[in-house]
């Protein structure tokens, strides 16, 4: 079956996840994107941290060890494969005269050129939007420094967990005061800013497609988290109120119990989320009808929400003799929202959802061989999308298809290439 | 059309037309199409959205005209009521539907069809039509019709298991894994489903084919988290949740600092990996300690356990010194470190910095005669302007407009259809 946009090229200057996973969202709909990287300063994420494990190694990992091998080689990073998938990948010095007019051919024959610098990095090295569109004048030029090109934070550096803190979508996680907030385990403005950025790059390919103007796009890793702290802006506007984190108990819907129970195990845990009476009355069924439930503290929403103290000590109790995946089918069959915390072992291995939706999918690379990396979550019935793209192939190593893009797609003779490889332009 | 609107710059999705029929899982991927451009109908049964019950509410008035969380997540739509359980419900909605070119819908799986509403009913009047479905976990499946809640989604996804605080010295933690709620189970699909649409938008446009997209929730979810999956493929290992910062394979040092005030900064180094730039930062304040010692450019030291511990205590004595205010954090970023104000989400609104670039915006709500900041664009496109207006639509606020004026159900029958409750 054909891809959504086999039509599109990308020049792909990103790194990290928040620049380099939105190009790869691209990928995975069928564009082809040309990863532009070089030695002196490639993305940190291709040191390892963690390191795909090669040869023994491998097969010590696909027996249950836990390895944790240093990096031979700058096409062992793990978090890199799952970001890169589907990319081809090139070799080019900006910084040669020789570079910047390579760059510029290849421009020349992109759709989108995408890149996550500090707001000014382009402009020094004169290969900005105003340079480029006079080369290629339907370009889209998407830019996503941290906290955007205009305004008054342009030269500052962000990370997820920057973006994160400063936006408020840490402070909205974690236990009421006086605990500090738990914020996010993980950069989730990493991927959110690659949803973004590639929400923003498909947004541009169809405004031309409906006009035949290019633009330019001034993206950020921070705006976005500003977009999702959602009615907490408004309460405050309209109300005065600032939020309050309220742990795992349910902000603004009514539901008691509301939170992640201890089960049976080391740090097992399930999540439960009781709307109505009616699933109460379900939950206590599974539960064993202990006599807790029936006593009249508990008997409504709002006489369960007055007590969310003693109800969650309770319900510790009472889970804790639970196997978390035995209570979440019980609950499930019972007709109560509820599921295991899951770990990062049962959701590869266990879940039977994901495996039926295809979660991760086998991708090959050249130096790591075959391994597993996950899949776009969305089925789209006439152009499915696919994490290995149209090349059907994981993430690609340094200079992977030199040949490809100067050879095949600029007509460039290999003695050619092999001279400019001398010359540290390729 | 007139001079005046023609001259006006349109949105990325000006000419996508977009009918909603959606409740907290799909609601924010159609304000998404809607800030984008696109013209978003929503259909609410007569009683109204069960969102219009979410809080909070304006001035705390528990009203479906006054739900905050209605008003953040269908700004920029219109709405229309429309009882689909009724046989005149369904024949008024397949008259609208093919007027438009994308369906979102977040009902359980099999229900639209069983009403005759679903895709191949609606690809049978409008063969181009792109019909996104949102579901808890997908169309098929072994867990097809469980139920979820965001905070089951951020548990069933791996999120909780990545967040939350400290374990004890021995290890065993004594709080339970923490999900971030306020709806992200619903941002996560929201965004893949918008770049879905779109996509298939692109792809209608190269071959004139429309499609079904079966959006699962907890799919989406699942691949929303960071290093957990890459260290259990490569290395079988299981990451710790630690407080305020990234789960990893040990437990490291909090760089959450805390001021004077008693708020908190985010203290994290730059990229590079050295301490140089810090330990120049603190000197200049008088505040370096024992750091300008040689030893700690050397990094078999400053990457030691002990060395790192030494230099983020150092660090945090600064930061206690201070009160938390506008240039704590900005002296880290003109040190090159990733230093940022932990930040209640409405401190934002007057930061000069989002102001110049419009990340906020003012919407007019006439009804209660104010005009209120809401978050308004995700990025900034010179060309082409996200969406500032107008506010989320009262219940059935265009019902006549939609049906009346654009469908062209004539008076009589809107009336009819009123008697019997079906708008």
């Amino acid at each position: 079956m054909p891809f959504a946009i086999e039509n599109v090229r990308i020049t792909d200057l990103t790194w990290l996840l928040a620049g380099a996973g939105g190009p790869r969202m691209l990928a995975s709909l069928g564009a082809e994107d040309i990863r532009v990287e070089w030695k002196d300063r490639l993305d940190v994420l291709r040191h390892g941290n963690p390191t795909i494990p090669i040869g023994k190694e491998r097969e010590r990992v696909f027996n249950g060890e836990t390895v944790m091998p240093e990096a031979e080689s700058v096409n062992q990073g793990g978090h890199f494969a799952g970001i890169n998938a589907g990319k081809r990948g090139i070799s080019l010095n900006l910084r040669t005269p020789k570079g910047k007019e390579l760059f510029k051919e290849i421009v020349r024959i992109s759709d989108i050129v995408v890149e996550c610098f500090t707001a000014p990095t382009m402009k020094r090295l004169e290969l900005d939007y105003d340079v480029l569109r006079k080369i290629n004048p339907s370009l889209i030029y998407i830019q996503q420094p941290g906290f955007g090109k205009k305004g008054h934070y342009v030269d500052y550096v962000s990370t997820g967990p920057v973006a994160q803190a400063i936006s408020g979508l840490s402070e909205q996680s974690g236990l009421p005061d006086p605990y500090p907030p738990a914020g996010w385990g993980y950069s989730y403005m990493d991927w959110s800013g690659a949803y973004y950025c590639g929400m923003a790059m498909l947004s541009a390919l169809y405004y031309r497609a409906r006009t035949g103007q290019g633009q330019y796009m001034d993206c950020s890793q921070a705006e976005p988290a500003i977009y999702m702290t959602g009615t907490a802006v408004l309460d405050y506007m309209a109300n005065g109120r600032r939020y309050q984190r309220t742990g795992n108990r349910s902000p603004y819907v009514p539901a008691a119990p509301h939170g992640a129970y201890r089960c049976q195990g080391t740090d097992r845990w399930i999540a439960i989320a009781v709307s109505n009476d009616d699933e109460w009355r379900a939950l206590a069924g599974v539960l064993g009808d202990p006599g807790w439930t029936k006593e009249d503290r508990f008997k409504t929403m709002a006489s369960r929400l007055a007590r969310q103290d003693d109800l969650d000590g309770l319900m510790n109790d009472a889970t804790q003799a639970w196997d978390p995946w035995e209570l979440t089918e019980k609950l499930q069959a019972a007709g109560v929202a509820a599921g295991a915390c899951q770990t990062a072992e049962e959701r590869m291995f266990r879940d039977p959802q994901l495996k039926h939706r295809g979660f991760q999918t086998m991708l090959n690379n050249s130096f790591v061989g075959e391994w597993q990396v996950k899949d776009f979550p969305v089925k789209l019935s006439e152009s499915p999308a696919y994490v290995g793209g149209t090349l059907d192939r994981g993430f690609p190593c340094y200079g992977e298809d030199n040949d490809y893009v100067y050879g095949t797609l600029l007509g460039m003779p290999k003695s050619d290439q092999e001279a400019l490889a001398e010359e540290e332009v390729i | 059309m007139p001079q005046s609107e023609r001259s006006q710059p349109k949105g990325f999705l000006f000419d996508v037309r977009v009918l909603e029929l959606a409740d907290e899982r799909g609601e924010f991927c159609g304000k998404l199409l809607a800030g984008a451009g696109a013209e978003v109908v929503k259909v609410e049964p007569p009683g109204g959205n069960r969102t219009r019950a979410i809080g909070p509410f304006y001035e705390d008035i528990d009203n479906p005209e006054r739900s905050l969380h209605f008003w953040h997540y269908n700004f920029g739509k219109r709405g229309i009521t429309l009882d689909i359980t009724k046989p005149e419900g369904q024949r008024v909605l397949k008259e609208l539907a093919p007027r438009f070119d994308v369906v979102l819908e977040t009902y359980a799986p099999g229900y639209l069809a069983g009403l005759g509403l679903g895709y191949e009913d609606l690809k049978a009047l409008n063969p181009g039509v792109i019909m996104a479905s949102i579901t808890p976990f997908g169309q098929t499946g072994p867990w097809r019709d469980w139920k979820a809640t965001d905070l089951v989604h951020l548990a069933l996804g791996g999120v909780m298991m990545n967040c939350g605080y400290d374990p004890m010295p021995d290890g065993e933690y004594d709080t339970p894994p923490i999900a971030p709620q306020m709806w992200h189970a619903s941002h996560i699909v929201g965004n893949y489903t918008y770049m879905s649409i779109v996509a298939a938008l692109l792809f209608r446009e190269q071959s004139g084919i429309g499609q079904h997209l079966d959006a699962s929730i907890h799919h989406a979810v699942n691949t929303c988290t960071e290093m957990d999956i890459p260290y259990f493929t490569y290395n079988r290992k299981a990451l710790l949740r630690q407080t305020g910062r990234h789960a990893g394979a040990a437990i490291g040092t909090n760089p959450q600092a805390l001021t004077k005030d008693g708020r908190l900064v985010w203290c994290s180094g730059g990229l590079g990996g050295t301490p140089a730039p810090v330990i120049e930062m603190l000197d200049k304040h008088g505040m370096a300690d024992d750091l300008t010692d040689p030893k700690y450019k050397e990094p078999e030291h400053f990457r030691s356990p002990a060395g790192v511990r030494h230099i983020s205590a150092v660090t945090k004595r600064w930061v206690q010194s201070r009160k938390w205010d506008a240039d704590l954090w900005k002296e880290g970023q003109r040190y090159g470190q990733h230093w940022a104000p932990i930040r209640k989400p409405e401190e934002n609104a007057d930061d000069p910095h989002w102001l110049e670039r419009k990340t906020f915006t003012q919407v007019r709500h006439e009804e209660i005669g104010r005009t209120l900041t809401y978050n308004g664009a995700p990025w900034l496109s010179e060309t082409t302007p996200w969406r500032t207006g107008p506010r989320a639509p009262h219940l059935g606020e265009h019902t006549d407009q939609v049906l009346g004026q654009e469908l062209g159900i004539p008076q009589a029958r809107l009336d009819e259809l009123r008697r019997q409750n079906v708008i």
